[in-house]
């Protein structure tokens, strides 16, 4: 499945984001608000979901390599933090989804957990 | 030019099924009627297919199968009459010069690929599935290669001394979020810049990242010193108070003194000074309360930076 087909699964709005990378394809997504968390455990999902909306959340993401960011829960993206996630060529979309529901419509369609050991 | 050939070598070595295959392939189901399947090979314009039934691959279907059945005249039949059964199958973590010898050997057309383990359906491979995803991986690594042509991987190479070192300081303020965290994210694109190996880059961005939060988040500011030398890059991060009150207790997983605000940025977890431990060679942490913080970071790149 691609990132598109992905971020359609979750009937997601794209903010940001090359072709090229929508077209790839993505088999790993990770989960969670905690940045220490993904830093330190989570390894680097082909998605992350979450539900912060901070600009730490891009550069927590540029530093892990995570190329794609959901946002959940229909959260409010600044304008600001759109702009540093195309600078950073990260793909940034939100969904209405919770993130229960947006992770589990993911896992259905074949995606898996990036964290080694789940 | 033999340098550019290495590099492709090296690069096809590296790709992985994974990287190229089609993900979600059509599939039949082994009751399916051969007309049907019929049907699904002229609509989807496809060649054949994985059976598939509970998840598992059982057999493979193909036009060489349909086409015998379609002269022979013979009545309608279940796919699972025609299919060959137990086909074997790829694996989606098998490197792919594997996989193309696999294809050489046995002369099929194509293979289902399979998660190793489950046995779970994860994609299908074909020699034009190869063709075009390598293409479409080269087409990436050569603009990537391009950005390497005027980076400054060569300087140690370019430059004689003695002794050789890169030396970039940055201001940290403290409490200020909007800056938070520009400084590492910056220097992991110098480290690529001079070539150094992506999982130290990694290593070292984490470790700088979490550095840099500390310094915003518990202190009035400081100054980050990255030294980057042949063999090995350290980092020193400085501030001026107000100190740590108990070395250890920092040290430990799950300990922190953070505010709630800090908390709700995602922060403050106690895995900061944890996690830098982890990513370093080598770390050193001295604290008195009321002084200030010195946090130095060895990482140890080796000979075997990119340039070389």
């Amino acid at each position: 499945m691609t990132l598109r087909e992905a971020l359609a699964e979750v009937s997601a709005q794209i903010l940001c984001g090359e072709d090229e990378e929508l077209d790839s394809p993505v088999q790993t997504a990770a989960a969670g608000d905690l940045m220490s968390d993904i830093l330190a455990r989570l390894g680097t999902p082909d998605v992350l979901l979450t539900g912060l909306t901070t600009n730490q959340m891009i550069r927590t993401c540029a530093v892990s390599g995570i190329r794609s960011v959901l946002v959940v829960r229909d959260k409010p993206v600044d304008e600001s933090i759109v702009e540093l996630a195309r600078e950073e060529d990260i793909v940034l979309a939100v969904t209405k989804l919770s993130l229960f529901a947006a992770s589990g419509r993911l896992y259905v369609r074949g995606m898996r957990s990036g964290t080694s050991g789940d | 030019m033999e340098a550019k050939h290495a590099k492709t070598r090296e690069f096809l070595f590296e790709l992985k099924v994974s990287d190229v295959m089609k993900t979600d392939p059509f599939t039949a189901h082994p009751e399916q009627s051969m007309t049907e399947f019929r049907r699904l090979l002229r609509d989807r314009r496809i060649s054949g297919t994985p059976v598939v039934e509970d998840g598992k691959v059982i057999g493979m279907i193909t036009i060489a199968d349909l086409i015998p059945f379609l002269t022979s005249g013979e009545q309608d039949c279940p796919v699972r009459e025609k299919m060959t059964a137990d086909p074997e199958c790829l694996f989606t973590d098998q490197l792919l010069i594997h996989a193309i010898r696999q294809f050489d050997e046995s002369g099929f057309g194509r293979y289902p690929v399979v998660e190793r383990g489950s046995g779970e359906l994860r994609g299908i491979l074909t020699k034009g599935i190869i063709i075009e995803g390598m293409l479409k991986k080269m087409e990436r690594a050569l603009k990537e290669e391009e950005i390497r042509q005027y980076r400054a991987s060569h300087i140690f190479e370019d430059i004689s001394a003695e002794y050789k070192e890169i030396y970039l300081t940055y201001d940290i303020v403290g409490k200020d979020f909007e800056l938070a965290g520009r400084a590492s994210t910056q220097m992991k694109r110098n480290l690529k810049r001079l070539g150094i190996r992506p999982d130290i880059i990694h290593r070292l961005a984490i470790a700088s990242y979490e550095a840099e939060m500390n310094t915003v988040i518990y202190t009035n500011g400081g100054i980050m010193e990255y030294r980057i030398a042949p063999e090995e890059v350290t980092l020193i991060v400085r501030d001026t108070g107000p100190g740590i009150e108990d070395i250890e207790k920092v040290m430990k997983p799950g300990y922190s003194t953070a505010a709630d605000w800090v908390r709700e940025l995602g922060f403050g977890a106690g895995m900061g000074i944890p996690n830098i431990k982890k990513c370093a060679d080598r770390m050193e942490l001295e604290s008195s309360p009321g002084q200030g913080t010195t946090l130095k970071v060895w990482i140890y790149t080796g000979n075997e930076n990119e340039a070389q």
